[in-house]
């Protein structure tokens, strides 16, 4: 490594090397913010978040347009994925999409927001959660409804207009990307997650 | 006994959040450093050190390895610091001569190192941000590049010639530096 042996890089290196103490108010204010989080929404702060923001949008029925999906890319997706699972030993929840996010009529979308539905199909799951950066990937925040004996989980979320990245939660502990959306490209978490543009009325 | 850290992930996730102050408390001063080196304003970097560990916190249970939960959270930090330095490129240039500098005030035992401090700043703050990014991941946090890309996403070879330019930059800039 010729960079190492270069002595002003060397010098760099070491002075930035030195350790650099925050305050113990960093700590102080990390717990109070992760402390408020358990103690005020049950691990589940997405849940108020998102009751909030409903709230806070106006109430205006419209029909939603989100960024079209290929039912047969979808169908195709959703296929390779149940193949991925079934050999994968802590999987066994067989998936499988339909486009998950389509045109809907938005009873209770907002000015500025639209409804948008997300639907997986996991027939073995015993109970799915979506999460995002709308709701702070907070687990158990948006828990998808199942529709009987049909194998469908679903849940209606409204959304800004704009990129949102999302994933499923399959049984508390599994993340899947969505098999019918496109792949999100980085992640903080390195975990693979899906992207929903969705478009504002009259786009 | 002090808790590793799969311990404290652990009962963090059974419901005893007091657990996760042993966590910060080993890692709030270990990573802020690269915080600090990486947005150049020690209330950026306090800024993003805290958002990184509530968006761990919020994330525990995708945690996959707790026993690497450092590594983990370094990733976290890595991002947030991505994104707090590109909303703040602009702010960047002139807080950093100004607040860097002033870091380390307390332990600068003479004139000459503070001067030199405050040229690394200096040098530090006028590289491109993937490049120092790529400086501080190599040389101060002494990553090997296939931890690099991983972190980053970018490829072994594109960080490579990344550090080697900072290199090239720092030596630039702080031989100026010398002259003047």
């Amino acid at each position: 490594m010729f960079e190492r042996e270069d002595e002003t890089i060397e010098v760099v290196a070491r002075e930035l090397r030195r350790p650099v103490r925050l305050g113990d108010g960093v700590t102080a204010e990390v717990m109070r913010r992760v402390s408020s989080e358990a103690r005020g929404a049950g691990r589940e702060p997405g849940a108020a978040t998102l009751v909030r923001r409903v709230a806070r949008w106006a109430v205006r029925p419209r029909t939603v347009r989100v960024s079209p999906l290929h039912a047969a890319a979808a169908l195709a997706a959703a296929v390779l994925l149940a193949v991925a699972l079934r050999g994968t030993p802590r999987a066994p929840v067989q998936v499988a999409a339909r486009p998950n996010v389509q045109a809907i009529p938005a009873a209770a979308a907002a000015r500025s927001s639209q409804l948008v539905q997300f639907v997986l199909v996991a027939p073995a799951a015993r109970q799915v959660s979506l999460v995002g950066d709308f709701n702070d990937w907070q687990v158990g925040s948006a828990p998808l409804r199942a529709v009987p004996a049909a194998g469908v989980w679903t849940i209606e979320v409204p959304l800004a207009p704009g990129r949102h990245r999302y994933a499923f939660v399959v049984d508390g502990g599994q993340w899947l990307p969505d098999p019918a959306a496109p792949r999100a490209a980085g992640d903080d978490f390195g975990t693979p997650s899906s992207v929903v543009t969705v478009v504002g009325q009259g786009a | 006994m002090e808790l590793s850290d799969a311990d404290a992930v652990r009962r963090v996730l059974q419901g005893d959040v007091a657990a996760y102050e042993t966590l910060v408390t080993r890692y709030r001063d270990r990573y802020a450093r690269y915080a600090v080196h990486m947005l150049g304003s020690r209330e950026d970097a306090e800024e993003a050190v805290q958002d990184a560990f509530v968006r761990a916190y919020r994330s525990l249970a995708r945690c996959d390895d707790p026993e690497r939960f450092g590594a983990w959270l370094f990733r976290i930090l890595v991002n947030r610091c991505r994104t707090a330095g590109a909303r703040r490129t602009r702010r960047w240039r002139t807080i950093v001569q100004d607040e860097a500098a002033m870091l380390d005030a307390a332990e600068a035992a003479d004139d000459e190192r503070s001067a030199w401090r405050e040229e690394i700043d200096r040098a530090l703050a006028r590289l491109e941000r993937d490049q120092r990014e790529a400086f501080l991941l190599k040389h101060v946090e002494d990553l090997s590049y296939e931890e690099m890309s991983e972190m980053t996403g970018a490829g072994v070879s594109a960080l490579k010639m990344r550090v080697k330019r900072a290199c090239e930059r720092l030596r630039v800039i702080l031989r100026e530096a010398e002259r003047v």
